[in-house]
């Protein structure tokens, strides 16, 4: 029989490392053709940090994306940036990146301040053009840059951010161990086959507060590949060590979530914008995949009426369970 | 004001070409003229000391320059972001797996060869496999300082008082298990001496850790090591660790060529971490209108042979064991214990998704129990602007918990036609 069931799961990650000082450093070379070297220590592993960077050293410079190029993770040109991991490059890097950004930016303001004759504060870069309030000048940026450079004037900018946190008391855990959260909610439906104990997810709904969204789509992709990710945790995944040996040390043995076993899967970003993450930027890395297997497991629960303490729900432990629970009913006289 | 059009758009990854057309190189596909291929003989002895290495066999064939052992160590023989107690080559072996030789040959099927040549004589010492038996008065010590590496503890209120007010109280055991985190590609990297510059491509997600810790066991200035991340084809926290990078550097250093390592797939899963496997006791204590009165929670996180990312793991895994709700009242602590198992570290969400796995089954537990459905007992206990944490901290800006949650059923209710009422 296939019995179908829904579940919730809910989450708060933290962003950044806990309780611990755990900065980022950035480099920003604004070229006198208009073109930007982000220097970071940030290491992209796919995850889209070096398009998060562009995006924010772009948007704060008014370039096009595509004159940013980011030099990433190699520690003989770039700073310490930390870690990629707990979700903190965005909001940590970001920041740093937004800083370097933002003194390189005031160079340039500064020097087009002095041609057009206007105060600072009325002048805003867009585009590659320098503008005085809502209109665009006929000076470009590029013409600035150059002229900073004939004065000698460099329009380079360096930044650094550190969380705000405190450290936690030893003895109650009593402090602050990040500077701002992720949020989560994911809904997950299943369909548990009570002969074979196999758990097929049909559907999940993942809504997930990321604070400002950099970038949509690659939001989107984190929180579908974090559901993939849950599902093999909830139901496949499982190490096996005898005696201190792992016993499956390969993908034929080592059951993985494929393509047929993720389900549609429906991203919802919620922009609960973070007064100091870089344009209101949190993080999604992590939470995208914390929640999953709650709400999944809470769905075969609701599918079948019992309850697992134990992870993952393999065919064979499920089958057992539902065993158990006949024998336990017969036993009851029911 | 000047609208924002760069951020907030959906802009194709700088990295998507080269990786969908094929044309990104990996550090496997590096390849350096002259190169030796490095291979590490593992220890298949989980816990035991390293009495003799015979390397002279492994020496006489031909094609093999090199193997080095901790006798070779420059610096200091121990590495790890937290916790300095992973040796590049040790003499005392905590796990099967552990790296006790390295070879150096002119071909990579030379260097497996020279792997059985070397004689490696262990005494052993009694393992131990589980968290239980590591923490037992008297279990035989895997490092110097015993076997609980670290406790976290987080204390608010007071849990027994809140008991007295009760309407629902939920205690369970739970078990997560040993996970891998399966990226698809496998550690890798080279390595070459640029005049006395130290050069190391690998993919990794720490590089300025990585030459940290490399400068430190080689014994040089950290400014005469460079690490370069290679396109890395994932990470999920399994290459925030030293890998391959002291081996590179050890071997390029000691015999001034490039050297070139991959591990293949079993090597990945062996000698790399593993996300920790957690035994949970928990409580949750709630009124009768459902809000959360208290959370009593011991966690114990299987680290294995070495710390890694252990102690990060652990406290996070207490930070959140009250998941996204306001509890005024909690009672929390997590250990972080060595066995002679693979070791365990960091993998995406640092023991939040074991925690929220328990934390998430008791919401619905304490639903049951008090005839409130698993949508209406999130409701009121969501974490809110002005909301306290377990830790003390308020909260006061960008809490989008209840928004998640609205949005997520509203979402819900429209592609999921079976979900609906609140008997849900």
């Amino acid at each position: 029989m296939k019995k179908r069931g829904f579940g919730i799961g809910c989450m708060s990650y933290g962003i950044g490392n806990t309780g611990l000082p755990n900065p980022a450093g950035a480099f920003v070379d604004f070229l006198d053709d208009g073109t930007v070297i982000v220097l970071t220590g940030c290491a992209d592993i796919g995850q889209g940090s070096s398009t998060i960077l562009a995006q924010i050293a772009a948007e704060t410079l008014g370039v096009a994306f595509e004159d940013v190029v980011v030099v990433a993770g190699d520690t003989g040109v770039t700073p310490d940036a930390g870690a990629t991991s707990a979700s903190r490059q965005t909001y940590i890097s970001g920041n740093a990146v937004f800083e370097a950004a933002r003194k390189a930016r005031q160079e340039v303001i500064a020097g087009a301040a002095a041609v057009l004759g206007v105060p600072p504060e009325e002048i805003n870069l867009k585009n590659g053009r320098v503008w005085h309030g809502e209109e665009p000048t006929s000076l470009s940026i590029k013409e600035v840059i150059s002229k900073c450079r004939s004065e000698g004037i460099l329009t380079l900018g360096h930044g650094w951010f550190n969380p705000a946190t405190t450290r936690l008391d030893p003895a109650t855990g009593q402090g602050i161990p990040y500077a701002t959260y992720a949020f989560a909610t994911q809904v997950a439906e299943v369909e548990v086959d009570t002969e074979t104990g196999i758990v097929e997810v049909k559907r999940i709904v993942a809504a997930h507060d990321v604070g400002r969204a950099i970038n949509p789509q690659n939001v989107e992709g984190q929180i579908e590949s974090g559901c993939s990710m849950g599902i093999g945790y909830a139901l496949l995944e499982e190490v096996v060590v005898k005696e201190g040996e792992i016993q499956n040390p390969a993908f034929s043995t080592y059951l993985m979530p494929t393509a047929m076993d993720v389900p549609e899967v429906y991203p919802i970003i919620v922009e609960e914008l973070e007064p100091t993450g870089p344009y209101g930027a949190k993080g999604v890395g992590e939470p995208a995949l914390v929640p999953t297997a709650a709400a999944i497991t809470n769905a075969v629960a609701d599918a079948l009426g019992l309850r697992f303490y134990d992870l993952p729900l393999t065919p064979e432990r499920v089958v057992a369970e539902i065993k158990k629970s006949r024998e336990k009913k017969e036993d009851d006289g029911q | 004001m000047i609208e924002k059009n760069i951020v907030g758009q959906s802009v194709p990854k700088v990295d998507a070409f080269g990786k969908v057309t094929g044309q990104t190189r990996y550090a496997a596909d590096l390849d350096i003229a002259g190169a030796l291929h490095l291979k590490v003989l593992r220890s298949k002895v989980a816990h035991g000391l390293v009495k003799k290495i015979d390397t002279s066999r492994a020496l006489k064939i031909p094609g093999v320059t090199a193997v080095f052992t901790h006798a070779d160590i420059p610096g200091s023989n121990s590495y790890g972001i937290i916790v300095k107690d992973q040796p590049v080559l040790t003499n005392k072996v905590r796990f099967k797996g552990d790296a006790i030789a390295l070879v150096a040959a002119e071909e990579e099927s030379i260097a497996v060869k020279a792997l059985d040549a070397i004689a490696v004589e262990i005494e052993e010492l009694p393992p131990l496999f589980d968290i239980q038996a590591a923490m037992a008065a008297g279990a035989p010590a895997i490092h110097d300082n015993g076997n609980v590496l670290t406790v976290t503890k987080i204390k608010r209120g007071n849990v027994e008082a809140a008991l007295d007010q009760a309407a629902a109280v939920v205690s369970r055991r739970y078990t997560t298990q040993r996970v891998e985190h399966g990226y698809i590609e496998t550690e890798a990297g080279i390595a070459y001496m640029e005049n006395d510059m130290l050069i190391i491509k690998a993919g990794t997600q720490n590089p300025h850790y990585d030459r940290r810790d490399a400068a430190r066991v080689l014994g040089l200035p950290i400014n005469k090591v460079r690490v370069i991340q290679t396109a890395t084809g994932g990470g999920f926290g399994g290459k925030l660790d030293i890998s391959v990078q002291c081996f590179l550097g050890l071997a390029a250093l000691k015999l001034g060529r490039p050297v070139k390592i991959v591990y293949d797939r079993q090597e990945s899963f062996v000698a790399t971490a593993k996300r920790h496997p957690f035994i949970v006791d928990y409580t949750s204590v709630a009124a009768a209108d459902g809000r959360l009165l208290a959370v009593k929670a011991r966690i114990f996180g299987d680290t294995g042979a070495y710390a890694s990312y252990g102690p990060a793991t652990l406290t996070r895994a207490a930070v959140h064991a009250t998941g996204p709700y306001e509890v005024p009242n909690v009672d929390l602590e997590a250990f972080c214990v060595y066995t002679n198992n693979s070791f365990s570290g960091a993998m995406r969400g640092f023991g939040t998704p074991q925690i929220a796995f328990v934390f998430e089954s008791q919401m619905d537990l304490l639903a049951r129990e008090l005839k409130m459905s698993p949508l209406e007992i999130r409701r009121r206990n969501v974490l809110r602007p002005g909301s306290i944490t377990a830790t003390g901290q308020e909260l006061t800006s960008s809490v989008g918990i209840a928004k998640t949650l609205e949005a997520a059923w509203a979402r819900a209710l429209e592609v999921m036609p079976g979900l609906g009422g609140d008997c849900r």
